[in-house]
Order: C-alpha cells, then structure tokens, then sequence
C-alpha cells in the first residue's frame, strides 16, 4: 500500500511516515505544499491520501475537491488543528472519508489510516481470507490452515495487495507504484522475483493457491475451484 | 430603566399645542361675542329705559307731578324698572319690583351701567336722568320741566345664552378640527418615524454573531438618521473586522500550538512504538529537544506578542537605538562569519527613542537575523542609525533573495510566513515583523519594508526621539 501525506511541518510529516513504513508496511510520499501535493495525487498511485487542512499553496479542503472532481476515489484522511463542527461537515462534504484532530494519537493515526485503505478496497475485517489462506493485516501476517507463513516485509507487502484483489489482475506497474515510493528505483523485475519467492513458500506450507502470471498483462492470486 | 418612546411624546405634545390653540380660540370668541352681546344689551336697556320715561305723564295733580302710565308701557315681564323723582320719590314702578331691587338701586345715584343679582339671577341695570316736559300749553309753550331719574334693569341669563349658542359652533368645529388633525398627527408621526423604528429593529439584530446592518434606503434618504446609520455601519466594519482578526488570530495560536504538540507526542510514540538501539533512542531524544525549544520559542513569542499589544508602552522607557544595533550586532557576528555574509553598522548617532532596552534588542534582532537568514554566502547586510530631525531612522539592507510580492502586504501580518515551510525549519513562528510593528508602534514610529526579489530587502524603520531624561527637554 503506498500513502501520500501532504504536511507543511516537516517533522510531523516525517514521524506518520515513519510510523505507516515500520509498523504497518506501507510506502509512503511527503509533500511539503499543496499544489506539491495535489500534483503527486494525479498518478493516482495512492490507497490512502493524508493531508494537513493548512497548507501553503493549497488547502486540504482544495485538495479533496480537485481529487474528487475527477472522480478519485482514493479514501482521504484529513489531519486538522481546528475541529469547529462547520468546518468539520464542510470536509466531510467535500469528500473526505475521515478527519483527526491534531494532537492526535499516532496509534489511532495507524488504525485509520488502515481502516480507511480496507474500506476502499470493499473490505469491512482486517483480516483477509481466501480460501484456506488468512491474512492479518493488524499482525501482518499470513497463516495458511492456521500454519504461518514466514515471508518477508516486502512479500508480505505484495502479497497483501493481491489478496484485497484476488482473481484480479493486477500488473506489475500497478504493484511497483503502490508497493513503492519515489525513493525506490523502479524495477519491475524485483517484483517477479518476490512473486516467485511467495509462489515458493505457499507451495512449502502445501498450499494449493498460487500467483499466477498473465503474460504481457499481470499477476493473479488464484484459488482452486474446490476451495472456494 | 423606564423607556420613553419619542413618538409618543412628539404626538402628545403636538396634540397639547393643537387644544390648547383650540381652547383659546375658543376663549377668544366667547369673550369677543360676550362683548358684542353686552354692547346690544346695553344698547336695548337704553332703548327700554327711553320707552319707560316716554311712558311718564302728566299725573294731572294740582302738583303737577308727573307719574308712570302703565298703559303707555309694553316692556318683557322680567325686566324691573322704577323711575324716581329728584327727591326720590318713587312715580311709578315695574309691578315685581321687589325690596331688593330698590335697595341695589337706592346704593348710587351716578348714571350709567351696573350690574346687581337678586334671588340668583343676574341683572344688568340703566341708570339716566331725564326730563319730562308737562303743561306746554298752559305755560306758554314752554312747559314745566319735571326731571325724573329712570332704572332699568333687565336679566343678562338670556345674553349668556345667546353668546353660548353663537360661539357653540366654534368650539364644536375646534373640537372636531381636534379629533381630526390628532388621527392625522399620529398617522403621520407613525409614518415618517418608521425609519427610525426601522434602524432601531436594524441595530437592535446586530451581535457578535450576526453582523449584518444594511440601513433601509428611507433610513439613508432620511438627512438626520442617515449620519447615524452611516457612522454605525463603519463603526460596525471596523469591529467585524477586528473581532475576525481576533478570532483569526486566536485559530492560528491553535493552529500553530496543536501542530507543536502532535510533533512533539508523534515522535514520542514513534520512539516508543518498537524497541530501538540506544543511537535511535539518542537521536529521537535530540529531536525532542529542537522540537521543545521551538515550542517554547513560539509560545514566548506569542506571549511577547500579548504583552507588546496589550498593555500601553510605560511612561519614560527609553534606550539609545544605536546601542541596541550595536549590541545585537556583536551578539549575531558569529552566524554572519557561519553564513559568510559581512554585517556592517553604522551607528555614530544618538537616538534616544521611547522604546524599552529589550524591545529595541529584540526589534534589531529579529530585523538583522532576517536581513542574515535570507543572505546568500559572500552577501552584504548593513544597519544604519541615522537622525533626521527629531526622527530616528533605522535602516536594514540586505542583498538576499527578497521577499515575493505577492507576498509584501502581508509580511506584517501574524503567523504568516511567505515560505512556509522553509521558514518551519529555520525555526520561524511568523510572528518576528508581527512583533516589530507592535514595538515600533508602540513608540509611534513607523516600520516600511521594501523588496524586490533576487536582489534584496530594505526595511525602514523611523521612531520619534524623546529626550534624554525622564522630563527635562532638550533646551533645558
């Protein structure tokens, strides 16, 4: 999962990005202004958009109404020092999915933030199963039959992705953005090298479902028929 | 505390003014008619009194008296009369003529009018001497002269009446001209008194929640409410205006406070989210501490702020601004060398200026420490002191990257930053001009600053010098 966080105080920003990176696993971009911001938003590489209400340049509130204008549906967490009620259902309105008044606690910061991801990827539990496979993403970790599965942060990353997706395709351009931000060398051959290392260890644990790899299109977390 | 309303008052006094004109009026004609009654009256006593002494005859005695012939007299039966000689006897008399009669009568003997009551009603009264001529032809034609002093004396109740009926029509007309121009009066008063109502219902809906006042068009045609109305509206602007700095300026203390404190609390959690090494655990902890003393150095800065604006500058501080240029100088001379930037004073001048010792430190500073921030290595700052006149005049120059212009009118406001973030990690709250203007107003001065970017600021600041002792002028 790769998060956006548009903050103008910088140490504020560079804690929540070092809180989603090392307990929740997530690739995360700072921007310091709003029209930075509002420009990095345009990829839509995003699952999750956190973004300070005062900002230079452009607002938080401004941000959510050009990202929702064009039909972005990347669930959005504002952060705000001020939580008049008005102003509160203004942001709301203008379609953000949730807000946190500063200062807030970084835990409930980290469960929001997943809360919300879950919630755009049309899951209500934190954790994920298909078939015999479960994966927890409070934990995570990934348990076929009840049995870990021992993977890496990375693996666990990708592997989390597909299973909010599973039997869809999902290309390895689309994994490199949203597995990785700005600071990582694209490389789509380090992502079918992981996906091999999960094919290997799923199969160890005697598991059935595999990663399937589409040519020219992607990659496919399939179960088989009798599991489902 | 008991209102009065002033509609009500215009209406009541109007109406007093118009009954009392009604009521004089009034007056006027009864006496005016009364008068004219009286003069008829008296005109008609005289005209009676001439029939009774034409009534006295010859009485044919060897005397030769002369006497009343009753028959000779038709007069109304109320009247009284009584004619008597000379010697004051009586010829002949009305047939009512009662004791009392003869009594008020017998009182005077001067002729003309008087007026007595008998039994409660009035009389008016003639009182004339005449003379009778008898037995013309028996003496030759001329006569005997019998004079004969004649009373008449008739009721005034039917003048009074008369004068009543004649003015009734006047006082009838007054007392509807009244009634008329009274529900015209309080019409009209109501009417033409509707925009004062209406900006009172204006004024009386404004409040710190609700700041609308637009004066009604009649309100603003109406030549002595419209001052009113127009003066309230500015006053009005003016405290909207001041009451959003006030609540503006009390969100972005919040704002700035609560962003200090999520910093401060996210690293701490962030630091005690997992275990760490003790290099970890020692650069979180230096962290903590830039993040601390940034905290305090926004709320002391906001404190300085409250106090600059708060309270009135006390009577006789003083200090010299050149020795404050001087101090703050040496003070920064290691961060100019840090940054390579030549810092050049010149302060041979005296200014005496009403601002504190630490104000005038704090102004140089945090003016010198911009002009510094915003060089570039190999740059130029310089700081002047000079006097025109009476006004002291410091002058700050940098060669650094200048100030956007967009961003030039609001340089002085607070919190505000032209380059947000930049400014965050150069430790800037956005309140260093905020607290030079407030000083340097405090003392009267004024503070200009001029950029143009890429090439530097200018900042001018001019403060009127006060002399050198506590009440003692400069010429002695």
């Amino acid at each position: 999962m790769r998060v956006l966080i548009v903050e103008d105080e910088v140490r504020l920003a560079n804690n929540i990005a070092e809180a989603l990176r090392q307990r929740c696993g997530f690739a995360v971009d700072c921007a310091e202004d709003g029209a930075d911001g509002l420009a990095l938003t345009e990829y839509q590489h995003y699952d999750l958009l956190l973004l300070d209400l005062m900002l230079p340049g452009l607002d938080g509130l401004g941000i959510v109404r050009q990202v929702r204008r064009r039909k972005d549906m990347t669930p959005i967490l504002i952060l705000t020092a001020r939580d008049e009620p008005a102003q509160v259902v203004e942001l709301l309105d203008a379609g953000a999915d949730d807000y946190l008044t500063k200062p807030f606690d970084l835990g409930e910061l980290l469960a929001r933030a997943k809360a919300l991801i879950r919630r755009g990827k049309g899951v209500s539990h934190p954790v994920l199963t298909l078939g015999r496979i479960s994966v927890n993403t409070v934990e995570q970790t990934v348990r076929c039959a009840g049995q870990l599965v021992d993977l890496s942060p990375t693996e666990y990353r990708l592997f989390e992705y597909l299973i909010f997706r599973p039997r869809a395709i999902v290309s390895a351009r689309e994994l490199l953005e949203h597995l990785y931000d700005y600071n990582w060398q694209h490389h789509s051959n380090v992502i079918e090298a992981h996906i091999s290392n999960l094919r290997k260890k799923l199969r160890t644990v005697g598991e059935e479902t595999t990663i399937a790899t589409i040519r020219g299109r992607g990659y496919r977390l399939e179960a088989p028929e009798k599991q489902l | 505390m008991k209102t009065t309303s002033l509609g009500r008052q215009l209406i009541a006094g109007v109406l007093l003014a118009e009954f009392i004109c009604a009521a004089s009026f009034s007056g006027v004609a009864v006496m005016h008619e009364m008068h004219g009654h009286r003069r008829a009256f008296d005109v008609m006593l005289r005209g009676r009194g001439d029939s009774l002494l034409g009534a006295v005859q010859d009485a044919e005695d060897p005397d030769d008296n002369v006497t009343v012939d009753p028959t000779e007299l038709v007069v109304p039966r109320q009247d009284l009369y009584q004619v008597l000689s000379p010697t004051g006897r009586v010829l002949g008399q009305s047939p009512a003529t009662a004791a009392e009669l003869l009594a008020h009568l017998g009182g005077t003997n001067k002729p003309g009018y008087f007026n007595f009551t008998v039994n409660g009603t009035w009389y008016r009264t003639i009182r004339f001497n005449g003379v009778r001529v008898i037995d013309r032809e028996e003496n030759g034609g001329v006569g005997l002269r019998r004079p004969v002093t004649v009373l008449y004396a008739s009721p005034t109740n039917g003048m009074w009446h008369q004068t009543i009926e004649a003015v009734q029509f006047y006082i009838v007309a007054s007392a509807v001209l009244l009634a008329v121009t009274g529900l015209a009066l309080v019409w009209f008063l109501r009417r033409r008194l509707s925009p004062l109502q209406e900006l009172a219902a204006i004024a009386a809906r404004v409040s710190t929640r609700s700041w609308d006042f637009v004066p009604p068009a009649a309100v603003l045609r109406t030549s002595e409410l419209a001052p009113i109305a127009l003066s309230m509206d500015e006053l009005l602007k003016g405290l909207r205006q001041a009451f959003e700095r006030q609540r503006q300026l009390t969100g972005d203390a919040a704002h700035e406070l609560k962003t200090s404190i999520a910093v401060l609390k996210s690293s701490l959690q962030l630091l005690s989210m997992s275990p760490r090494t003790t290099d970890q655990y020692a650069a979180g902890l230096d962290g903590l501490q830039s993040d601390t003393e940034r905290m305090e150095e926004l709320a002391s800065r906001m404190l300085a702020l409250a106090r600059l604006e708060e309270a009135p500058a006390e009577p006789g501080e003083s200090c010299e601004l050149q020795v404050a240029v001087q101090a703050v100088a040496e003070r920064l001379r290691p961060l100019a060398a840090l940054k390579q930037v030549v810092l050049d004073v010149c302060a041979r001048d005296t200014a005496r200026v009403a601002i504190p010792a630490d104000d005038a430190e704090v102004l140089c500073s945090n003016l010198m420490m911009n002009a510094l921030q915003h060089s570039l290595p190999g740059g130029h700052v310089s700081a002047r002191i000079q006097l025109h006149g009476s006004i002291g005049e410091l002058h700050i120059v940098d060669q650094g990257e200048g100030i956007p212009e967009a961003a030039l009118p609001h340089i002085f406001e607070r919190f505000y930053r032209a380059d947000r973030s930049r400014s965050r990690n150069s430790g800037g709250a956005g309140l260093g001009l905020s607290i030079c203007k407030a000083i340097v107003e405090r003392a009267n001065g004024t503070i200009h600053i001029q950029s143009v970017v890429g090439k530097g600021t200018e900042v001018w600041v001019t403060v009127p010098t006060t002399p050198p002792h506590d009440g003692a002028s400069l010429g002695g």
